[in-house]
């Protein structure tokens, strides 16, 4: 029987080439954009679940809001993780991470200063599930000065020779590492990527006792079955305890007196949620996590895709069912059972699936590389061949062949005998509803994800179209400058001679790209207010950065004269409450003596030093220069300039490697997440509609073969072509202008949510709608008109003759 | 007997009124009888050919099939009766366009749950007696209109049904294709099979044993 409804199967679908490779191709596209979907979502969701222990760790976290300022922060205090294991019984260990940016790393005669390097306890190994692969297995960390390396790591500064026992020197201390193992490189799906870890054994601040300075990435191994959220609780006691005396020491203030308009305290984040939920601010993140927000995305369009495309194979199926109504007559009248031609029909959409999961499965194959690209990803077709994915891969096929085959399948089943002989039951008046509602959905899909790209596209323009309050234009950072020492004078002395480079400061605080950050209390008076962000800059910044000064003036050259005077931005004049008269109000910066007094002597205009997701903060700038390079450039292309300095820089033979970085092109890393969902937004949008429009090619085929006596006798009776064309095309433009009043409602809703997200962005106009609405209809139609037309230009002759 | 009607009515409902399909048929069928159904067209032969066939229902009466109360039978045991025991054959021949000729005949069989082996015999020996040996890979397309209804036949006649019900067999057929379709049917059922063919033709409804005539859905003498 099998073997008939498989072979009865392949011969309709031979006989029906047309429509089967409009469904196969729709389904096709919908299984590769669902497929890539499905990996890239499990590869987010895969996120540090490598690690044996992963559902019992979790990391402390800090979080507070003082004076109305939100503090997030994903370290905590170096004492914490020693003292939660000690107090609460819950925590079977607890492990830190102390990350330094990229030192200078020497081996003999070779020096890097690209190494991600972390001193991590002794204990870390034991945590994490980084295997050994050569050297000490057991307890490689747990003499001072011992380091391990990553694979790729150790052959990059030995070679093929044998790691272990080697020495490596970091830094101008000179201090010293034994390295004593190294272990696999860490898996991409990982919220760390270290390169070497050496021991937090000896590093004199993994014993301080301090519980105001937050430096440590601190994870704890729970009991099995510890829930988080009741351990929280048992937290503030233990924080108050220890954080009460030495506050008080700090601030004035004793720790209920500062809670009393304060929140303030250490929480506790699974490690599997750190990859795709955390708020903390990337600075203060070990690497840039994922967003949840996009995974749901992500998920509803690959859902969506495939839904659209199941849409057209139900459409074109019941569409066509007059075709089939006489066999299965026949069927029923030799003594078919209704199961038996549903399981035929069935037959048909599965073999279906089946060729187009071959298809989809190339596809995926053909776009993993450009998909890798978009994404930022290293996903790998191998992948697709694992186990698990066979079971997606199934449920997926059982899935698509019941709602793309389930609908005909009982629907043409369900025709009486007789009737379906004499063919007159069939009008197709029943399944024409279903059709149109399918459409519907297939095209507010369609039309929401064109909105969707339209506001994403837009608010991306803006963002390269803000105006910042600083000119980001060839301008060159060399933030490794200050590497030169004493030679950076000579060095800056010799760039300004160039005369392609206008203007040259020095600082090591940019607005975008990677940039020092100092934050301090502020006191008026003797009144704390809040912290705020530091600038430290010289008096050539504000010109190089083509920052506006509003008030007062610049710092002057003039030694010593500026060096209790700061510049401070609008925002700061605000919420300092200087609104009348800034210039010449004093703050007093909190500091170790116990505060400095500043006197303001500026305002610039607002900046953004942040990215447009939060609002601009206060901010005080300092003369107090120190850090590398910003050159304000006269060429757009800084290629060339950027080859004589690197020559420059190689004269003065410091051993150091040559970096630098485009302020614009910082900036635009900056929004690289949502630059990436945009572009895979677009492209997904572009599938939908394509897939979309298949199904309406399809549709309008059917119907204007239909219709093709009605044309004819139209066309004898006096019928313009453009009429026949608008008769075709009319009832299909009512369901798409029907779509728009379903879909932009909901695309509004979740376009204005996301767009919260930024704390400056554009607004949804009105003609956002409508170019949507244009854009929609605009392809609609040129697919229907594809059909009609070539039914309405034919010889009216020919098709009454054959009737 | 085979069969008998009593008292069937059928009837349907437009506009408030009701109009009869057909009005109190009484009818006994014999096995080894061979039928003839005439009437104007409307008359209500095709309707009382599907209620034999049980193709279609009946408002009113009593219908036994075989000592079997069909009118009280579920729909699947019905299915099951005339599976079983008819075999049909109808003027547009209605051969499964996607199958060939073996296929076709071999239709009836696979819904039978037959096996493969036992099919092949059957198919074997139906294309044997038919003479379309040749043609048994060919579609239904390939063929000419007598050629299909020869196929149509052999198709009803496969299952080794008691009753036969046709259709206007040689509607659409030359008269010379016709003649050999009749003729088979003669032979058929002079081998034992029960036959009830509808058709317009008197020289067709010669080749019967006894002639019903309806109309307006009644029968007349």
């Amino acid at each position: 029987m099998i073997r008939t409804y498989i072979k009865t199967a392949w011969r309709n679908i031979l006989k029906n080439k047309g429509v089967f490779s409009l469904n196969i191709a729709g389904l096709s596209i919908g299984i590769a954009c669902c497929l890539l979907i499905v990996l890239f979502v499990t590869d987010e969701l895969s996120y540090d679940k490598f690690h044996e222990k992963a559902d019992n760790i979790v990391r402390v976290v800090f979080r507070a809001k003082v004076n109305g300022e939100v503090i997030k922060e994903a370290v905590v205090m170096a004492p914490v993780a020693q003292t939660l294991k000690e107090e609460l019984p819950e925590v079977l260990d607890a492990t830190r991470i102390r990350r330094i940016w990229m030192p200078k790393m020497r081996y003999e005669n070779t020096t890097y200063r690209d190494s991600r390097f972390a001193y991590v306890d002794p204990n870390f190994f034991d945590i994490f599930t980084l295997p050994v692969i050569k050297g000490n297995q057991e307890n490689p960390l747990k003499e001072p000065g011992t380091i391990v390396l990553t694979r790729d790591e150790a052959r990059k500064y030995f070679g093929n020779s044998n790691p272990i026992g080697k020495m490596l020197v970091m830094g101008d201390a000179e201090e010293q590492f034994r390295v004593t193992a190294v272990i696999e490189n860490i898996p991409e799906n990982s919220h760390f990527h270290f390169d070497m870890f050496a021991s937090m054994e000896g590093y004199p601040y993994a014993k301080n006792t301090f519980w105001t300075k937050s430096d440590f990435f601190t994870y704890l191994l729970l009991r099995e079955g510890t829930d988080p959220e009741l351990l929280e609780d048992k937290l503030p006691p233990i924080v108050e305890s220890h954080m009460g005396p030495q506050m008080k020491d700090e601030i004035g203030m004793s720790f209920a007196e500062f809670t009393k308009d304060n929140q303030l305290g250490l929480f506790l984040q699974p490690l599997t949620d750190i990859h795709l939920n955390s708020d903390f601010a990337n600075a203060s993140e070990l690497e840039q996590g994922g967003n949840i927000k996009y995974i749901y995305i992500f998920g509803a369009i690959g859902l969506f895709m495939l839904l659209i495309a199941c849409i057209n194979f139900m459409n074109l199926s019941t569409a066509t069912a007059a075709k089939r109504t006489k066999e299965v007559g026949i069927r029923k009248v030799l003594g078919s059972e209704r199961k038996q031609l549903i399981s035929q029909f069935l037959t048909e959409s599965l073999i279906a699936t089946l060729i187009a999961m071959v298809i989809g499965f190339f596809l995926v194959i053909l776009a993993l590389p450009f998909f890798n690209n978009l994404s930022g990803k290293a996903l790998n077709p191998a992948f697709l061949l694992k186990f698990r994915t066979g079971a997606v891969l199934l449920v997926m096929m059982a899935f698509i062949s019941l709602t793309a085959g389930g609908y005909p399948a009982f629907f043409l089943s369900s025709f009486k005998p007789v009737a379906a002989l004499k063919s007159k039951f069939f009008t197709g008046k029943g399944t024409k509803g279903l059709r149109s509602g399918l459409v519907v959905f297939q095209f507010v899909i369609s039309a929401g994800l064109i909105f969707a790209t339209l506001v994403v596209g837009r608010q991306m323009s803006y963002i390269q179209n803000k105006n910042v309050g600083y000119d980001r234009d060839q301008i060159l950072v060399l933030r490794d400058a200050h590497l030169l020492g004493h030679n950076k004078t000579a060095f800056k002395n010799e760039i300004l001679k160039d005369p392609r480079v206008k203007n040259v400061t020095t600082s090591a605080y940019v607005p975008a790209g990677p940039t020092n950050n100092s934050m301090s209390g502020v006191f008026l008076g003797d009144r704390y207010q809040r912290r705020m962000h530091y600038y430290n800059i010289d008096e050539e910044y504000l010109s190089v950065m083509g920052m506006e000064l509003v008030a007062g003036r610049n710092f002057s050259k003039v030694f010593g004269a500026d060096s209790l005077n700061v510049i401070i931005n609008e925002t700061a004049v605000e919420t300092l409450g200087f609104k009348d008269n800034p210039i010449g109000k004093t703050l007093t910066r909190a500091n170790d003596k116990g505060g400095e007094e500043l006197t303001v002597i500026g305002v610039v205009r607002d900046f953004h030093f942040k990215s447009l997701h939060q609002p601009i903060e206060p901010l005080i700038l300092r003369y107090n220069s120190y850090g590398g390079l910003i050159l304000r450039t006269t060429v757009a292309d800084m290629s060339g300039l950027i080859e004589s300095i690197q020559k420059l820089w190689n004269r003065f033979d410091s051993g150091e490697p040559f970096t630098y970085a485009i302020l614009d092109d910082s900036y635009k890393e900056t929004y690289r997440a949502e630059q990436k969902m945009g572009d895979i937004l677009r492209i997904f949008a572009l599938l939908t509609i394509f897939v979309a429009c298949l199904g309406l090619f399809g549709l309008v085929t059917f119907t204007t073969e239909q219709r093709l006596k009605e044309i004819g006798i139209r066309k004898v009776l006096g019928s313009s072509v453009a009429q026949i064309v608008t008769l075709l095309s009319k009832d299909f433009l009512k369901l798409i202008l029907l779509s728009f009043v379903i879909a932009f409602p909901i695309g509004y809703y979740f376009m204005d949510r996301w767009l919260r997200d930024f704390s400056y962005r554009t607004d949804i106009r009105w003609w956002v709608f409508v170019l949507a609405a244009l854009i929609t209809v605009f392809i609609a139609l040129v697919t229907i008109s594809f059909k009609s037309v070539k039914a309405a230009l034919e010889n009216p002759v020919k098709s009454l003759k054959t009737e | 007997m085979l069969l008998q009607l009593n008292n069937i009515f059928k009837w349907v409902n437009s506009g408030g009124r009701r109009t009869f399909l057909l009005k109190d048929i009484n009818l006994t069928v014999e096995e080894g009888e061979f039928i003839s159904i005439m009437g104007p067209s409307g008359s209500g032969k095709t309707t009382l050919l599907n209620v034999v066939g049980m193709l279609d229902g009946f408002n009113e009466g009593e219908y036994n099939f075989m000592d079997e109360s069909v009118h009280q039978l579920k729909e699947k045991h019905r299915a099951n009766l005339y599976k079983e025991y008819i075999g049909f054959v109808f003027q547009a021949y209605h051969l499964i366009d996607e199958l060939t000729v073996y296929e076709n005949i071999e239709t009836p069989l696979l819904y039978k749950k037959m096996k493969s082996s036992e099919r092949k015999a059957l198919v074997a020996d139906m294309l044997d007696r038919f003479n379309i040996v040749g043609k048994k890979d060919l579609f239904p397309e390939q063929l000419s209109g007598g050629q299909q209804q020869l196929v149509g036949i052999a198709r009803a006649l496969i299952s080794k049904p008691k009753l036969i019900l046709a259709d206007e067999p040689t509607g659409n057929l030359n008269s010379k294709q016709g003649e050999e379709i009749m003729d088979l049917f003669k032979q058929l059922n002079e081998e034992g099979v029960t036959i009830i063919q509808v058709t317009h033709s008197e020289k067709n409804a010669a080749y019967g044993s006894r002639i019903i005539e309806l109309l307006d859905g009644r029968e007349i003498k």
